[in-house]
């Protein structure tokens, strides 16, 4: 396990920000849910070797987090929200000087500043002023600072803020590629949940200063093996007919589409003869699940 | 309560500079999507859209009437830009209660206006705070409330999800689906489209100030020629349905996914989504999942604006 | 392997602790203040004093050759610790240091502040202390560079013109009255500009704000001394504390009739007070929001 963190609390004098959270987060992306004020700020803060907590202990990384503070600092890469640049300075000596302030010998440093430059995609406007960059190409900087001194832990906060939808997916991939190497924990908080669905495998969601649910996505999201969700083209009135006589319950939402529950006896192939015969297309056929806003909104208990 | 937009051969420049390039289109009633890359010119065409700035060539029509500079017409409209302009002295409460004084009617009405939007937004127990503590998230929602507490029919959003937690998006999503239940115009502009999907499935493409489509986005992705559909099929023997497949004319390509799924490429959908009950049954093949994984709004503007 | 791992590679070095950390910073800082407009006239011009004294040394020496044949002694030029208090506490040079703080070090906090860099910086594991050194250590580089560079040079200039250590041996003190005079002006005039940087977050502003503190320190002097004829307003004016502080290191009696320990703590109250108040700004927990 990368992280690992028990009964941790935490408050800024008389506010509990953190009341027992107890983490574990091993291999593979990992999203970080919550609503704004469930503690999510203090728990990067402690993650990232800044505060104490006030009870608790934990590891991150192998680190002790009461005590090895320091050390912890050197192993992360952290890509904040907001934008972040020193005037006057091309990405090269930018990204340089964050590696020299992580430990990075000088020329070490340059030599992976260009690297990590080409690597997010800026390696054409690398000697340009930061300030004449657009957006995205902003964005692409945070998260090279945060790549040059090789972190094996990597906080990425609202990764895709200010993107175009191009943009967006092309920080998406990069995040994808990075996460699948094996030796670096990646932890992204966003509130993007299809962000979160692209690139993460686990997920932990807070909820007022608790972990209200941590774990895999796809075993949260909670498959159910009987219910399928189905779109078809052709006469659907007979069709609903021919599967509730088969034993289905069958439901038609507004936007036009069937959910199916299948009983004990029936198996997926009965639908598909049924279909067949009756010269019905199926056009989009999937196992129903909740969504990650339907688990987010269960587990945050609101509505 | 229904109100048209009409742009008649909108263009617009800044000095040199392009904004927008010869736009004629109709919004009707309900919900739009407008999406863009960054500088394709969908602030333009917003503050064009409700008289906020003047069009160089062309006009904006409202029910027939131009709506530059016609203060009247300005009472219909709410806008939501995407940049905090706040006067950051005031409070919650303040604010938005002055703003609705602006609109005439008396104290009362533009009190309870203030006090059910800002309920709205959950923003009650913060009202009396000033503007100037507020966090994003919070700043964000009294944008939307100023947007929306005069009850105006035609409302012009401008990334109005950023900075929200998953729960607030989602109520926020049900108010604008109200909105348009209740028969208002309103336009919606975001770079997240999985976001602009859930409200609706009308959009306009904007690229390097020209429209490059509008209308719904199954249609248009219809539409684009050069890319035939892609159908993701996972079964128990995918080899088998391949090989099926492969003897098909219509199938235009085959490919095998990481999770072991058969992708195919077809122009002709209706002959695959008919052919697949028929495979399963005749062939005894257990299919276990059919999508369509570029049948999107991302597919639609990568297809069309692309890299 | 034939073709190297593409897409995104792992750096095989380890990280170093630093003996230095604040190294980079102030690297940074200096190099950055190179690249400001006008920079390297302003600083020469600051130089200009340094340059003029020592060819008064100069001259000094051979001028005494000179009047050595001359019947009668003469003061001209000579070179005393009135000498070097005169260098140390010239009007010019305080103001060329404030006109260096300004363009060296005015965004030093400030741009960082407006552009939310300090989560960059704290997220490495660096100390606040590294920090605001690694920013004193860009001051200290330009105002040493006026006071404890040229100190030392006229001393050493007087030593090999005049052939002889018998200056030394006369004035035993003067380097040392040189390094600590140097000292006391660079950190106060760091600190002072380091604590009104971390003020605002506009550089302009911070610069403004660095001359008009300065400059109606000493106009309130002139005021007060005006409306009362009291010389120990001269408390009141930065300037005329440096001076006195400096005056009293050489042994040369001040411009004002007042004791130079009341200048001294003054500006170590000050000092102090700037220290304080930086150390609270630069708390590096809220710096990550």
């Amino acid at each position: 396990m990368n992280i690992e963190l028990k009964d941790i609390h935490f408050s800024y004098g008389p506010v509990k920000a953190l009341d027992g959270v107890d983490l574990s987060i091993g291999e593979g992306a990992c999203g970080l849910l919550g609503p704004n004020g469930a503690g999510k700020s203090t728990l990067l803060r402690i993650l990232l070797g800044f505060l104490r907590p006030g009870r608790g202990e934990g590891r991150i990384l192998g680190r002790d987090i009461l005590h090895d503070q320091f050390a912890i600092r050197r192993l992360v890469g952290y890509m904040p929200e907001d934008d972040c640049l020193i005037p006057g300075l091309d990405a090269v000596t930018f990204t340089a000087y964050f590696g020299e302030l992580s430990g990075m010998p000088r020329q070490e440093a340059m030599k992976r500043a260009h690297d990590v430059l080409f690597y997010v995609g800026l390696g054409e406007a690398r000697y340009r002023l930061i300030e004449t960059y657009s957006a995205g190409m902003k964005q692409r900087i945070k998260l090279a600072q945060a790549l040059v001194h090789d972190p094996k832990l990597l906080f990425l906060d609202e990764p895709t803020s200010n993107l175009d939808p191009q943009g967006r997916r092309e920080v998406l991939e990069l995040i994808k590629d990075i996460s699948s190497k094996k030796d670096i924990q990646v932890l992204i908080s966003s509130h993007i949940l299809s962000d979160i669905e692209f690139t993460c495998s686990n997920v932990v969601i807070l909820n007022k200063g608790r972990v209200a649910a941590q774990g895999e996505i796809q075993a949260l999201k909670q498959v159910d093996y009987s219910l399928y969700e189905m779109k078809i083209k052709g006469e659907t009135e007979t069709f609903i007919r021919s599967l509730r006589q088969g034993g289905c319950r069958v439901e038609e939402t507004e936007e036009g589409l069937l959910k199916v529950y299948m009983p004990p006896g029936l198996q997926r192939d009965g639908l598909f003869r049924i279909a067949a015969r009756e010269n019905i297309q199926i056009r989009h056929f999937v196992r129903s699940q909740t969504s990650l806003e339907d688990l987010f909104a269960k587990t945050v208990g609101v509505d | 309560m229904t109100a048209r937009i009409r742009a008649e051969k909108l263009s617009k420049w800044y000095g040199n500079v392009l904004g927008l390039s010869d736009v004629t289109l109709d919004i009707e009633p309900g919900i739009t999507g407008l999406l863009g890359p960054n500088g394709a010119g969908k602030s333009t065409f917003l503050k064009l859209l409700i008289g906020q700035l003047r069009p160089s060539i062309g006009v904006v029509l409202i029910d027939g009437r131009p709506v530059w500079n016609n203060t009247a017409l300005f009472r219909r409209f709410g806008f939501c830009p995407e940049q905090d302009a706040f006067y950051e002295d005031m409070t919650g409460w303040d604010f938005l209660y002055r703003l609705l004084r602006l609109y005439g009617g008396t104290r009362e009405e533009a009190a309870t206006r203030a006090e059910r939007a800002l309920e709205f937004v959950e923003l009650t127990n913060d009202q009396n705070r000033l503007v100037r503590g507020y966090s994003r998230g919070m700043r964000q929602r009294l944008k939307f409330a100023q947007a929306i507490a005069h009850d105006p029919e035609i409302i012009v959003l401008d990334e109005p999800l950023n900075g929200l937690d998953p729960l607030s998006k989602r109520k926020t999503i049900k108010l604008i689906k109200d909105f348009k239940a209740q028969g208002k115009t309103v336009i919606v502009s975001s770079h997240v489209l999985p976001e602009i999907e859930a409200l609706t499935r009308s959009i306009i493409l904007i690229h390097q100030g020209k429209i490059l489509a509008q209308g719904d986005i199954h249609y248009i992705r219809d539409l684009i020629d050069g890319h035939p559909h892609v159908i993701a099929v996972k079964c128990d023997r995918p080899r088998d349905l391949a090989a099926r497949l492969v003897a098909e004319d219509s199938v235009a390509d085959i490919r095998f996914g990481q999770d072991g799924s058969v992708v195919f490429e077809t122009r002709n959908r209706d002959r695959l989504y008919g052919l697949l009950p028929r495979l399963a049954a005749g062939d005894r093949l257990d299919i276990e999942e059919i999508t369509s994984p570029d049948d999107n709004l991302q597919a639609v503007f990568d297809y069309l604006i692309g890299k | 392997m034939p073709i190297s791992e593409q897409g995104y590679r792992h750096w095989p070095g380890t990280l170093v602790e630093r003996r230095r950390p604040w190294a980079p910073i102030t690297r940074l800082g200096v190099k950055l203040a190179f690249k400001r407009k006008y920079f390297k006239f302003v600083l020469g011009l600051s130089l200009l004093p340094a340059l003029i004294f020592s060819v008064g040394v100069y001259i000094s020496e051979k001028i005494e050759d000179f009047k050595f044949m001359i019947r009668g002694r003469s003061q001209f030029l000579t070179v005393d610790p009135a000498y070097f208090k005169a260098y140390f506490t010239s009007d010019f040079l305080l103001f060329m240091m404030v006109m260096i703080m300004v363009l060296a070090g005015a965004g030093l906090i400030a741009d960082d502040l407006k552009h939310n860099s300090l989560q960059l910086y704290f997220a490495r594991p660096l100390r606040k202390r590294d920090y605001l050194l690694g920013k004193m250590g860009v001051l200290s580089f330009f105002l040493l560079l006026q006071t404890l560079l040229p100190g030392l040079l006229f001393f050493l200039l007087k030593l090999i013109f005049s052939g002889s250590l018998k200056f030394f041996a006369q004035y035993p003190g003067i380097p040392l009255a040189v390094v600590v005079d140097s000292l006391v002006l660079t950190v106060f005039f760091g600190l002072y500009t380091l604590f009104i940087s971390s003020l605002g977050r506009n550089r302009r502003f911070v610069s403004i704000m660095l001359f008009l503190v300065y400059i109606f320190s000493d106009i309130f002097f002139g005021v007060f001394f005006g409306i009362f004829r009291r010389p120990v307003f001269c408390l009141l004016s930065i300037k005329a504390n440096l001076q006195q502080v400096g005056s009293a290191l050489f042994g040369v009696s001040g411009p004002y009739d007042v004791p130079w320990i009341y200048s001294a703590l003054i500006l170590a109250a000050l000092a102090g007070a700037a220290a304080f108040v930086l150390l609270r700004k630069i708390r590096g927990v809220e710096v990550i929001r």
